[in-house]
């Protein structure tokens, strides 16, 4: 077990190791997801501020998870590295967890960053904190899945690039999650609905205490993450092989 | 010793397309043994089988004694693979590509620092150790995915065209590699479109043509098949540029005499020109490509 950690902590570092070794691109990337924050603490209240840097670490976990598709395609497509550690003693789980934290420890910076201004900025509580993690992890099991279902099917490098982008803008600055759900108009909410990034969003603003959900939400909202993650994960199982069959 | 063994091998794609069909051969331990084939005959889909990245569809296969359809883990730890058109992360040094590839196979930090040093030493890069990788020509970044798979020590070593793309120097420095690690007891299976580079290192090959085998056996056994010998090239005389060089294929030693005999007399240049694995492949796969062809 702590050999197969190792391995996968190796494989992420390994995989991270471009950005790490560029602090420059490294804090362009891990902030990417806060720049809309700065704009509606400018331009709107405080209370909408707080909500968008809620909504902003939510999708730094949520992009992450998708981005684990371009890992995916370009270590098997491109470098060709997986081909070389299939012919090896590393086991598939060991890569593929190591290909998922990859993401994580690069956009680890943004996220601290972005806890200490939600603690500076008003009353947080640990358990806020902790339930606001837990609904992003959640949401970004479900997208590391999407993200090797795309990267195991993409054939070329231009898809492996365009896809993801496409789907942050969908998933990311289209739905309630820099915004509060009520600005939308009452017939487009049930749609916003559908996507996950807005049910995490929704259940961390209020574990923040920032908007009020029904008992019946919060249930709704788990089970949503939750069947997210178990779909995307047999899709996942069924798109992204170690061994080609 | 034998080390690898394919027994009727076959792989049918998902899709459909028949990749290989029926094929066997076996290498013995310290052999380099040369896959050789159109574009397309079936070679990657061979190595990929045997280097436990593929599953076959008819057939079996071993490495080391083991299936690799059954029991791949038992595979793995001992063998290393440089895929075709492998390429290294631009962004990173050769320094850091190779010792975390020792750290990922299992190594403490300590010994991937001396393993990374050795390997760097002995394939010449070590002087190069901390530029960027796009900062490297091509034979060096190839020599670095050779370096990445090395690191392992393995007891087989699968090559996908290893010398693409790479200058004459760079081709013969991966030759003395591959030579140096048969040496130690290390056995190797490529996959070339050289054929001058099968005919230096091949001690046995196989030719695949449409998954099938073509030709199994030793370069001096595919010469001696296909009935090429050597041939001789007669220039024309000095003051007739206009005329063809004579090409003649001497049947005996009286033959090549009399040929020299000729040329000396006529003041024509004569060149000896010894079979070669081309030319075997050539008429091997020409075969074929005739059938096709009607």
């Amino acid at each position: 077990m702590k050999s197969r950690i190792r391995e996968a902590l190796y494989i992420g570092l390994f995989d991270a190791l471009p950005l790490l070794r560029d602090p420059m691109l490294l804090v362009v990337i891990s902030l990417f997801s806060f720049l809309p924050v700065i704009f509606i603490f400018v331009f709107a209240d405080a209370a909408s501020a707080m909500q968008s840097l809620i909504g902003a670490i939510v999708l730094t976990f949520s992009f992450t998870g998708l981005f684990a598709s371009q890992s995916v395609y370009f270590n098997k497509q491109w470098f060709r590295f997986q081909d070389m550690l299939v012919a090896s003693k590393v086991s598939p789980a060991s890569y593929a967890v190591g290909l998922s934290v990859s993401g994580l420890v690069v956009a680890l910076p943004g996220v601290l960053v972005a806890l200490a201004l939600l603690l500076l900025s008003g009353p947080s509580t640990a358990i806020g904190i902790v339930l606001l993690l837990a609904t992003s992890l959640l949401l970004w099991i479900g997208l590391v899945f999407v993200g090797f279902a795309i990267g195991a099917t993409t054939k070329n490098a231009r898809r492996a690039n365009s896809i993801p982008q496409v789907l942050s803008i969908a998933m990311g600055f289209l739905p309630p999650v820099y915004y509060p759900l009520s600005r939308l108009p009452a017939i487009a909410q049930p749609f916003a609905m559908l996507i996950p990034t807005t049910h995490a969003a929704q259940l961390a603003k209020y574990y923040f205490g920032l908007i009020q959900l029904p008992a019946s939400e919060l249930v709704i909202g788990w089970a949503y993450l939750l069947g997210f993650a178990a779909l995307m994960g047999f899709l996942a199982s069924r798109r992204a092989h170690w061994v080609d069959p | 010793m034998e080390v690898v063994r394919v027994e009727g091998l076959g792989k049918t794609y998902p899709g459909g397309t028949k990749a290989l069909e029926d094929v066997s051969f076996s290498i013995q331990k310290g052999e380099i043994f040369c896959l050789l084939g159109r574009n397309g005959a079936g070679k990657t889909t061979l190595l990929r089988i045997l280097a436990t990245q593929l599953k076959p569809t008819l057939g079996r296969a071993s490495v080391l004694g083991h299936d690799v359809l059954a029991d791949p883990e038992a595979i793995r730890p001992h063998i290393a693979v440089v895929p075709q058109e492998a390429r290294p992360q631009m962004l990173l040094s050769p320094y850091d590509h190779i010792l975390y590839f020792c750290l990922i196979r299992g190594q403490s930090r300590t010994q991937a620092r001396e393993r990374t040093k050795k390997v760097m030493e002995d394939l010449g890069l070590w002087e190069h150790r901390d530029k960027l990788a796009s900062d490297l020509s091509g034979g060096l970044r190839q020599r670095l995915i050779i370096a990445m798979a090395m690191v392992a020590d393995p007891e087989v070593l699968f090559l996908d065209e290893p010398t693409i793309g790479l200058d004459p120097l760079g081709r013969r420095s991966v030759w003395h590699m591959l030579r140096e690690l048969t040496r130690k007891g290390a056995t190797i299976l490529l996959t070339t479109h050289y054929l001058d580079e099968a005919e230096i290192l091949a001690d046995h090959l196989l030719i695949v043509d449409k998954g099938r085998t073509a030709f199994l056996g030793t370069v001096a056994e595919a010469k001696g098949d296909t009935g090429i010998g050597m041939r001789v090239i007669v220039e024309p005389a000095a003051g007739n540029g206009t005329a063809a060089p004579e090409v003649l294929e001497p049947q005996s030693a009286e033959e090549v005499l009399a040929i020299v005999e000729r040329g000396l007399r006529e003041k024509r240049k004569v060149t000896f020109k010894p079979a070669s694995l081309e030319e075997a492949f050539i008429k091997i796969v020409g075969g074929s490509i005739e059938v096709e062809n009607t």
